[in-house]
């Protein structure tokens, strides 16, 4: 089935069911798609599987009283049942008093974000490509683990308010962890085109890093100026977007932006936005609402602008429209931007290093959590690449160092951030950037 | 059912599987949130399907759908054979998985109260009311929380296993948020992130005095607002059980799954320093570390009957005396250390094939007494409760902890409230400074319902029994 034809399957059964409801107001989620994963380790595929999964969510309003269920299916019975069983949570709890009904429907853009290609590669294409990567650890006499995933699916909002509307996008990503002696080292590769997702380079990433990572000496704890490469960058801007960019916790006051909008909280140089129209990401056209995504920035130059709502949070913080972030019903977090940007600078990785007197060039991260989410504290290690730079040279690799550091402070003493930007998983676009003084805050053994 | 699963078995041996089965799985969840005295968020889950897993030309291919009907048979398999005959280009040696005798059999969770059949309004009442027992100036949230779980599967394997089991969780918790001055602070009880999980009925959250224990919880965390930070220094600690229950589990649940330890999630969560070189003479922790991995004890939440291999729930020896001597492991990986599978394979739906996974890894009870005997057993120490924040290397070394409230412990007595506590450490140093456990009187199951592992990912509910123990000379803080 072409993806048109199911986007119209799914308004149809999706509206089938909210004209069957007797609720107040009803709206419901369909998602239908594929997910296929190949692992390998050691050179060798491990694990390799394949599902067709059908996720539906169901959300009434029966006299401000909110109810939701799920179903797997798209049976008119399983369907129906989920509904039932939202009714009945509507009926067994108070009214949301401040509920604004659901929110009325507003033109999604169409977006091109399906690849047929990359929905029916096979298995043996995704073999065929990890196949690519584990050739390029091999010829580094390494070894190479990893996993590439193609996904395909649907989404459709349909509400008794008016909404229908649907979206259909493919995601390829391939990533490698390759180990040559005691060093390792990490690539990976995102778009919504398997064709674009070039294994041999992958590989070839990942096993140079693995072979420089050899023979890592010990390093102090303390305070050293980082080249954090864009999957560290974007580890830092996932949590932050998770404790910071959420229009429920920034209610709550659980958020570091909470009654600081308009003000100063990090560097100048430091703009994040959500865009999840931009090509340059994997592109989703509406929230799970229905609602249309946009551009929403959250800091600009340094200065806390806006949070991600759903219609519910919008109209609690007094906005007209939802800023297209919200979350299935089913998911208590409510809302949450989950197509972030962070601006790029004009120079490149090359020259960062260049410029490094003494510092650290970060792969990744590891492991990251949150110790104090109003201060944007967190802690994680390093991960599989980590090197020392010394006037401008990469001189050798160092083992891996935790760090524990407050993040949007680090943020404020970002110098220098590459123009090109890389998708990383998440999906985040994000700059190298080089950060004065993080702190480093113990070693480990590797 | 039945004859579903056995044209399953029909059609993956017609595929040319040398080994297959299949699981039929439909899982029921319910999530309930208060907040503040009414309703935050209820929801619903079910989910149900069937995935097959074959070995075709010695490699695996899986298949899940959630067309749970006999047409769907056929292609879920021809799939599933598809994709193993892809794994096999780029396979090494042959799948060869260790023995089994094939079961038959029912197992259901023993419980009281069907969590399912509990009236809505009733589990409302009951965190309503626990939310309003919370009260003080800079409380913003008082937040409880209840969560069940369902899962009833059939599993049939080409080789005669025919399995049917209904699993049954529970558990729920409150917690109290103070936020003042740009500080906030959160107090949870029984447990942090929602609360305390196990296998069993509602009876299990009935019985957890929450709205007996709101008032006490606010008080702290208003306390911690005021509180102090906590000192860093060289430190002794006692940790109480629930923050003992994730150490034990990032640093001795993890690394004792032996596909980490051969590389099979590698690329993801990373992999293991206990090696195979290590089994059976490396010195984990002090004599008085005595570990088991036990999916047989009642209650706990990584408790079944057989796990998803059809392997039967079994209590395996992981640390005796402070050595090291067992792993959690599949019947793929348990021939790598000459042994058979230890029964730790556990998926978390039809759509996901079995990884191994922590069972309930259990620290067991040492000589300490009680809590308070251990307490006043300590000269100088701090008292750490209930988990803030983890942390731990890809090979589950350098780990640290935050936790939720610390108190200073003086000549055998309970003093000051610090607040943001943290504790860093490396593994086997950490478990080799353990001088002394508390006693089967305090020991507790306590259950991890967000365990996160695998590639699609997976979260499973295990479980871990502790009793609080003592650790010397561990840095508190972090040295800056």
């Amino acid at each position: 089935m072409n993806p048109a034809e199911r986007e119209a399957k799914l308004l149809e059964v999706g509206g089938d069911l909210v004209r069957s409801s007797t609720a107040d107001e009803t709206e419901i989620v369909i998602s239908e798609g594929t997910d296929l994963l190949t692992r390998f380790s050691r050179n060798q595929i491990h694990q390799n599987v394949g599902t067709e999964e059908v996720w539906a969510a169901v959300r009434v309003v029966t006299g401000k009283r909110i109810g939701v269920a799920t179903a797997s299916s798209l049976r008119p019975e399983a369907l129906r049942g989920a509904l039932d069983e939202a009714v009945a949570i509507a009926k067994a709890r108070g009214p949301t008093d401040d509920w604004p009904g659901l929110p009325p429907p507003r033109p999604v853009q169409k977006i091109a974000a399906y690849d047929a290609a990359t929905a029916e590669a096979s298995a043996d294409a995704r073999a065929d490509l990890a196949g690519e990567i584990i050739a390029a650890a091999r010829a580094k006499k390494a070894e190479a683990a990893g996993a590439v995933e193609i996904e395909e699916s649907t989404l459709a909002v349909v509400s008794s308010a008016g909404v229908a509307a649907a979206h259909s996008q493919t995601r390829a990503q391939a990533h490698t962890v390759v180990t040559c002696e005691d060093g390792s080292g990490y690539a990976e590769g995102l778009s919504t085109r398997m064709e674009d997702v070039a294994g041999r380079a992958i590989g070839r990433r990942a096993a140079a890093k693995a072979a420089a990572s050899r023979r890592p000496r010990a390093l102090s704890p303390g305070r050293y100026d980082v080249i954090l490469e864009p999957p560290a960058v974007g580890e830092w801007l996932e949590y932050l977007s998770y404790i910071g960019f959420s229009g429920k916790n920034f209610e709550e006051g659980r958020s570091p932006l909470s009654g600081k909008l308009g003000q100063r909280i990090t560097g100048p140089d430091v703009t994040i936005w959500d865009n999840a129209l931009s090509p340059r990401t994997i592109p989703q056209a509406l929230d799970y609402e229905g609602m249309p995504k946009e551009r929403l920035t959250f800091i600009a130059c340094g200065v806390a602008k806006a949070v991600g709502t759903s219609y519910y949070r919008a109209r609690r913080l007094k906005k007209r429209r939802s800023s297209g972030s919200a979350l299935p019903a089913s998911v208590s977090y409510e809302c949450l931007p989950l197509h972030l940007f962070l601006k790029g600078g004009t120079s490149s990785t090359e020259r960062l290093l260049k410029d490094t007197k003494r510092g650290l060039l970060v792969t990744r991260f590891h492991y990251t959590n949150i110790l104090d989410p109003l201060k944007t504290i967190l802690t994680g290690m390093t991960r599989d690449g980590t090197f020392l730079v010394e006037n401008g040279e990469v001189v050798g690799p160092v083992r891996n160092l935790r760090y524990t550091e407050n993040v949007l402070e680090a943020l404020g003493r970002i110098d220098g951030l590459s123009r090109r930007l890389a998708l990383v998983r998440g999906p985040m676009v994000v700059p190298t950037v080089r950060i004065r003084d993080v702190q480093f805050t113990g070693t480990t053994e590797f | 059912m039945k004859a579903l699963l056995e044209r399953a078995v029909e059609l993956m041996r017609q595929a040319g599987a040398s080994y297959g089965d299949i699981r039929i799985r439909e899982d029921r969840k319910e999530h309930i949130s208060v907040q503040n005295g009414r309703p935050e968020h209820i929801a619903v889950d079910r989910s149900a399907g069937f995935g097959v897993r074959v070995i075709v030309d010695g490699a695996w291919g899986f298949f899940g759908t959630h067309r749970l009907e006999e047409s769907a048979l056929e292609p879920a398999v021809r799939q599933a054979a598809a994709i193993a005959r892809a794994s096999a280009r780029l396979a090494g040696e042959p799948v060869v998985l260790a023995r089994v005798e094939p079961a038959t059999g029912f197992y259901e969770t023993p419980h009281e109260v069907n969590p399912f059949e509990v009236p809505l309004e009733e589990k409302l009442a009951f965190l309503e009311a626990a939310t309003k027992a919370m009260r003080g100036p800079n409380l913003k949230l008082a937040q409880a929380f209840a969560s069940s779980y369902l899962a009833h599967q059939h599993f049939a394997s080409t080789e005669g296993a025919r399995l049917e089991q209904r699993i049954l969780q529970c558990g729920g918790g409150i917690a109290a948020t103070a936020i003042a001055g740009g500080d906030m602070q959160v107090r949870s009880y029984p447990n942090s992130f929602r609360g305390n999980f196990a296998t069993g009925g509602w009876e299990y959250v009935r019985a957890m005095r929450l709205v007996e224990e709101a008032q006490r919880v606010a008080e702290e965390a208003e306390a911690l607002l005021a509180a102090p930070p906590c000192p860093q220094g060289r430190r002794t600690i006692v940790l109480d059980g629930g923050q003992l229950a994730l150490q034990v589990h990032e640093s001795c649940g993890h690394p004792i799954e032996l596909d980490r330890v051969l590389g099979m999630e590698l690329s993801y969560a990373g992999d293991s320093f206990l090696t195979t070189d290590k089994l059976g003479t490396f010195q984990y922790g002090s004599p008085h570390v005595n570990i088991v991995a036990d999916a047989t004890v009642r209650g706990g939440l990584g408790t079944f009957g057989w796990d998803d291999e059809g392997v039967p729930a079994q209590r395996t020896p992981i640390v005796e005396a402070g050595r090291f001597v067992g792993y959690l492991s599949s019947r793929e990986t348990a021939p790598a250390v000459g042994r058979t599978s230890s029964g730790a394979m556990r998926a978390s739906g039809w759509h996901r094939i079995p990884l191994i996974r922590m069972t309930n890894v259990n620290l067991m009870p040492g000589s300490a007494g009680r809590l308070e005997d251990l307490i006043a057993a300590t000269d100088d120490g701090l008292f750490l409760a209930t988990n803030k924040s983890w942390s731990i290397d890809n090979k589950r070394l350098n780990f640290q902890f935050g936790t939720e409230m610390a108190r200073e412990i003086k000549g055998g007595k309970l003093g000051a409230i610090y607040k943001n506590a943290t504790y860093t450490g490396i593994t086997p140093e950490f478990w080799a400074s353990c001088d002394a456990v508390c006693g089967s009187d305090a020991w507790q199951l306590w259950g991890t319902p967000n365990c996160g592992k695998g590639e699609p990912s997976q979260t499973a509910r295990v479980g871990h029994g502790v009793a609080p123990a003592r650790f010397r000379n561990v840095q508190v803080g972090v040295r800056t």
